[in-house]
């Protein structure tokens, strides 16, 4: 019986108070890749605590020759749960993933038809001009439909560094495929959207996120490029011509970038410390609940 | 002669639609131009099959770039917007998407948003970056 109630435990701890917790330790931002493996290792242990939970007390109850009522109904009501938990994750899964890859494949075609030549980024592969003066760069991602769009908005006001550090940072995003964990932890919201801290740990991935193609981009000696760019595509997002067009709300993770952009590392200590964690929220429960309830039910 | 990609043809039949001008022969709006129109324009300096274009026609058609009207035996098709209104389109979905900031969004932006705020005290984090 105790099975059940750690499982049960580790779930609530790692989908809850845990990633509140980590989202509070701007620290561990400045070893940004470590961070990620710690975030992505949480939610999936949650997950698997979670089901876990739900079928170790299946089998705890019902895992007898002739169960009585009482524990079949137990029984019962916890593989309900957990096939609903299950069920959940994947439709979510189908549905987040479908309605993606619609939107990207749109926009893409619509991007390669409105683009322009321009003489400012000629020879890059996949990159894409739109005639907008609103300064506008993104990344389009996803295997077969991978764009690195600007507007001329943007390309007007950076200089050559500042642009290649753009499309660098943007190149990162696209080779790294950072859209699948932004997807993994986007699905996972949608999914449980209350009580868990899903919307939390969704913010400091995309943040990190953020961070890693910023490190790649600021090596070869261009840090102030990007960091430049940063600030001037900012403002020009608030006193650009369409100011009615652009939204001009806060976003408090550009401070944080440019903060970082500083930042030369490497913090092999704190790293070290965050990958260790990442290890034995998986195997510590695995090894010390999970095998012997699975070895214990032969 | 180079083979085209079916992206460059889509283009380069938006630009003859693009090129279409506003107002018809008796006055009123133009009618929209037909597949043999265009494929006539586009076969000037290049081998282009009458099918090619049809299909590329019908396919923008389907991806709701262009409209598509029957004119007796012929389909008259024309752009839905002006390049410009349709990259101004397109600007404004790609901000909204932006602004979906902690639900799932699609693109992955440079700079999401910004307030005048911020922009400030950027000035003054940039300011205290060490040179490269």
């Amino acid at each position: 019986m105790a099975t059940p109630l750690l499982l049960g435990a580790l779930a609530v701890l790692l989908a809850g108070p845990v990633p509140a917790l980590l989202a509070r330790l701007p620290r561990t931002r400045t070893t940004p890749r470590a961070a990620m493996v710690l975030w992505q290792a949480v939610a999936l242990a949650a997950v698997l605590a979670a089901l876990g939970a739900g079928l170790s007390l299946v089998t705890s109850t019902a895992w007898r020759r002739a169960p009585d009522l009482a524990p079949y109904a137990i029984a019962t009501a916890a593989l309900l749960v957990t096939v609903l938990v299950l069920g959940r994750l994947l439709v979510s899964g189908h549905l987040v993933g479908t309605d993606l890859r619609a939107l990207r494949r749109r926009h893409r075609d619509q991007v390669d038809l409105l683009a322009r030549e321009d003489e400012r980024v000629t020879g890059a592969a996949a990159v894409r001009v739109l005639e907008h003066d609103l300064p506008l760069a993104y990344c389009v991602p996803g295997r077969k439909v991978e764009r690195v769009v600007l507007s001329v908005g943007a390309l007007d006001r950076l200089s050559p560094d500042e642009v290649t550090a753009v499309l660098a940072h943007e190149r990162a995003h696209l080779q790294a495929r950072h859209d699948l964990v932004l997807e993994a932890f986007g699905v996972l919201h949608h999914a449980f959207p209350r009580w868990v801290s899903s919307a939390a740990a969704l913010a400091e991935v995309r943040l990190l996120v953020e961070i890693l193609a910023d490190r790649a981009a600021a090596r070869d000696g261009r840090r102030r490029a990007l960091g430049s760019a940063l600030v001037t595509l900012a403002e020009g997002r608030v006193a650009g011509p369409d100011y009615a067009l652009a939204a001009a709300g806060s976003d408090p993770s550009l401070l944080v970038r440019v903060r970082l952009i500083g930042d030369r590392g490497p913090h092999r200590l704190q790293a070290a410390l965050l990958l260790t964690l990442a290890g034995a929220v998986l195997v510590v429960p695995t090894a010390f609940v999970v095998l012997p309830w699975l070895t214990g039910l032969n | 002669m180079p083979l085209r990609s079916l992206g460059d043809l889509e283009r380069s039949v938006m630009e003859q639609l693009w090129a279409a001008p506003d107002t018809g022969p008796d006055g009123g709006a133009h009618e929209g131009l037909t597949v043999r129109e265009v494929h006539g324009a586009l076969s000037e300096d290049r081998d282009l099959a009458y099918t090619t274009v049809m299909t590329v026609m019908d396919r923008l058609a389907r991806k709701e770039l262009v409209t598509q009207e029957k004119d007796g035996r012929a389909y008259r098709y024309r752009a839905r917007a002006s390049r410009a209104a349709m990259t101004a389109e397109l600007m404004r979905e790609t901000l909204a998407d932006f602004d979906a900031h902690d639900r799932r969004t699609a693109l992955t932006a440079f700079v999401e948003d910004a307030s005048a705020e911020d922009v400030a005290a950027l000035r003054r984090a940039l300011d205290q970056l060490d040179p490269a």
